[in-house]
């Protein structure tokens, strides 16, 4: 259990010159659950191995508690690591496999056996205790492997993508109990992934990382309600928030589409001065933006929905507007609702959940 | 387009009967979803229907006609398998062309209206900026949509289509999912679709058929299977988290009927419920039966809320965009309960003791017929 402080931290690969992480700098606070999300390619894997020690750092500093820890390897800095690859090994039993990390650090055999009790207690593994890797279904293995990182308190706990590609019916379970792991053997746990359900299911703050570069910091509920900019505004949701060509009219109104077919929305806060007249780009996510039957108010914006992707609890609509030919728009509304195919509907937004954009840039958020 | 049937079809692989007469009929301008868990048969069912796996007994009917005999090319059918299958050394353009050159379809199009298919449907799939790759050049999401667009490229008799989708992130395949079924819609074409993946079964579906080691378990409209699942089976394979199920004991004190799990839950059942409760108990000689139900209809408090209302420690809370879920444990194994942002959020701890309301309109009872721990 160790804060962890990135300071100004760069990966240039020397081969082609290729910068996988730059400038990068911030803080995982002692005993914190952290997401570092982004899409493939983006530099998070760079900045995963450079906290194991698996690879070097190219300029800046990583500290444990303080302690610069550049120079330290796997071992030295005392990490635990669990990988969406399982990683066991196939010819010690369930048990040796989790007393593995305590054996390799020299621990008593009845400590070992203290530790490795507790955390398959944790994690229902008490009656395969006996058996081998081989013989395990997929997700007993990888509660095995998570047993394996969670068996004794290293500074950081490293997650690599463990769950995303698992069954819908266990994923559940599996989430809830890493959760409950975090929670219960207080660990500093850091959690990679390009998946963003699962980092805004399991954690208490993201990173997020893109195109080697840090876009934005901040608990589940910062990120939705107010991204940094529009790359993150997309990231992060699904269905992912609808951007609109908009022209903003003056200080509380955007207007959509052309004449004769043109609606105004109102929007709470202000833009930066200059924009009165401009396209901006504006950006309502499915979950905030409302379906109505009826008209409500003058400037609700009509549409005729195209397609209803039915969820069980939820559907997601496909609408197009009336007022911008090609303009599809995603809603999440109640399934209860039942609209159905080439159904006449119109939409509003709370004045709240209105964010602009101009290009990348956010000029307008909550 | 054509209606397809099948007639009391089994495949058996040696002894093993991979396929256990099935029927089924997709009409025309259908479409229709075999959804089950891996090695259920799904696969196998579409490749007797495009006549790649003989079947060993039974028939398969297009428009009527019993097409057992005849061979793949003859179906007239197109298929996009979750393995590519593209043609390595032949451009994204010309894997998807190739169906429309094929002599068999004498299709004889011009340069000019190949190209506009083309660039129609890979425009449609997003993929319009890679018609001049190689396909070794390109990402698996990106083969999966090529390999979709030559399945779509051509108008046959049926479109099969297995776990074509697979292989995309979960925001493309969100997109693509409204796509194909505004393709679909669009042409009214008959498409039989399998997935593992109950959010595409119910999304893209007119019909869903639940196959459970080579059988029917339960055929019926999204709608039905989502809100009238027939076993614990099909409730555990739809939702994430997927429906909760709690084995309990059914003791009668009273008057009244009880739901019991030990001490933590003592729940009055509800008069309509007690036949499909004597139903799950039926064949088990005892008292045992299976309680279901999803985790957007348990409401949580801090307050007693109902006479019904039971309190039990919160093991975990994960989150979602607007909601969170609130896991509770139960003689070992785990259920699920969904709070709402709107019905008021409230910062539940870990540990916290909660008082849980079940929903007994959304509630179910089930005979026992699946595990609830995964069995090595």
């Amino acid at each position: 259990m160790s804060t962890v402080d990135l300071d100004k931290v760069w990966k240039i690969y020397p081969r082609g010159n290729v910068i996988g992480v730059k400038d990068l700098t911030f803080t995982i606070k002692d005993k914190e659950f952290v997401a570092i999300l982004g899409p493939s390619g983006g530099g998070k894997s760079s900045t995963l191995r450079m906290l194991a020690g698996l690879e070097e750092i190219s300029r800046g500093e990583i500290r444990f508690d303080g302690q610069v820890v550049n120079a330290m390897g796997p071992a030295e800095r005392n990490i635990a690591l669990a990988f969406e690859s399982y990683a066991l090994y196939q010819r010690l039993s369930v048990y040796e496999n989790i007393a593995f990390p305590l054996r390799a650090r020299r621990m008593k055999s009845a400590a070992v056996h203290e530790k490795v009790m507790t955390v398959s207690k944790l994690l229902d593994l008490t009656d395969l205790l006996k058996k081998f890797p081989p013989s395990l279904a997929g997700g007993q293995q990888q509660r095995v492997s998570l047993a394996r990182a969670f068996v004794r308190q290293p500074n950081l706990t490293l997650l690599d993508e463990p769950i995303s590609h698992m069954d819908q019916r266990v994923r559940a379970e599996i989430r809830a109990r890493i959760r409950h792991l975090h929670d219960e053997m207080k660990n500093t746990t850091v959690y990679v992934t390009h998946d963003q359900a699962e980092a805004v299911s399991l954690c208490d703050r993201l990173v997020i990382i893109n195109k080697a570069e840090l876009q934005q910091t901040g608990t589940v509920e910062e990120i939705w309600n107010r991204p940094a900019n529009r790359f993150v505004a997309y990231f992060v949701g699904e269905p992912s928030m609808n951007f609109i060509t908009a022209r903003a009219q003056n200080d509380v109104r955007l207007s959509v589409g052309a004449p004769p077919n043109a609606r105004s929305l109102r929007f709470e806060g202000s833009l930066p001065q200059g924009y009165v007249g401009r396209d901006v780009t504006l950006g309502l996510r499915p979950q905030q933006l409302k379906v109505h039957r009826g008209l409500q108010e003058l400037n609700a914006l009509p549409g005729i929905v195209r397609v209803v992707d039915f969820l069980g609890e939820t559907s997601v609509l496909t609408i197009s507007l009336e007022a911008q030919a090609g303009l599809e728009l995603k809603s999440v509304v109640a399934a209860t609702e039942r609209y159905t195919v080439g159904e006449k509907v119109w939409l509003t937004a709370d004045p709240k959940a209105i964010h602009v954009f101009d290009g990348e840039a956010v000029i307008l958020t909550r | 387009m054509a209606e397809v049937t099948l007639e009391n079809v089994t495949k058996l692989y040696g002894r093993k009967r991979a396929v256990n007469g099935i029927n089924l009929t997709c009409k025309e301008g259908q479409f229709l979803s075999i959804f089950g868990p891996t090695g259920a048969g799904k696969s196998t069912i579409l490749k007797m229907i495009a006549g790649i796996e003989p079947i060993s007994s039974g028939r398969i009917l297009f428009n009527g006609k019993a097409v057992n005999d005849l061979p793949p090319q003859e179906r007239n059918v197109s298929m996009a398998f979750e393995t590519y299958n593209l043609y390595p050394h032949m451009s994204v353009y010309d894997n998807i062309a190739f169906p429309l050159r094929a002599p068999r379809w004498g299709l004889k199009l011009t340069a000019k209206e190949e190209r506009r298919r083309v660039e129609e449907i890979a425009t449609f799939l997003g993929i319009g900026e890679l018609l001049e790759r190689l396909p070794q050049h390109l990402s698996g999401g990106q083969k999966q949509r090529v390999s979709l667009s030559r399945a779509l490229v051509r108008k046959p008799e049926v479109y099969l289509l297995d776990e074509p989708i697979a292989h995309l992130d979960a925001r493309l395949k969100f997109s693509t999912q409204s796509l194909l079924k505004e393709f679909a819609s669009t042409y009214r074409s008959t498409i039989i679709y399998v997935t593992h993946d109950y959010r595409e079964a119910l999304a893209l579906s007119d019909r869903i058929l639940v196959l459970r080691k080579g059988v029917i378990e339960q055929e019926g409209s999204p709608e039905e299977i989502y809100y009238s699942p027939v076993s614990d089976f099909v409730g555990r394979l739809i939702g994430e988290p997927p429906m909760n199920l709690i084995d309990g004991v059914v003791v009668e004190k009273d008057g009244t009927t009880l739901f019991t799990v030990g001490t933590s839950i003592v729940l009055p059942v509800r008069d309509s419920l007690l036949p499909s409760l004597r139903k799950s108990m039926q064949g088990n000689g005892n008292r045992l039966t299976r309680l279901g139900i999803r985790c957007e209809h348990i409401r949580l408090s801090r307050e007693k809320g109902s006479a019904a209302a039971f309190s039990l420690p919160v093991y975990a809370i994960v989150h979602e965009a607007e909601s969170s879920i609130v896991t509770f444990e139960l003689e070992n194994t785990f259920f699920f309960a969904r709070t709402r942002q709107e019905a008021g959020f409230a910062d539940y701890r870990v540990t916290e003791k909660l008082w849980l309301d079940f929903d007994q309109d959304s509630m179910f009872f089930f005979p026992k017929t699946i595990e609830l721990s995964e069995k090595a």
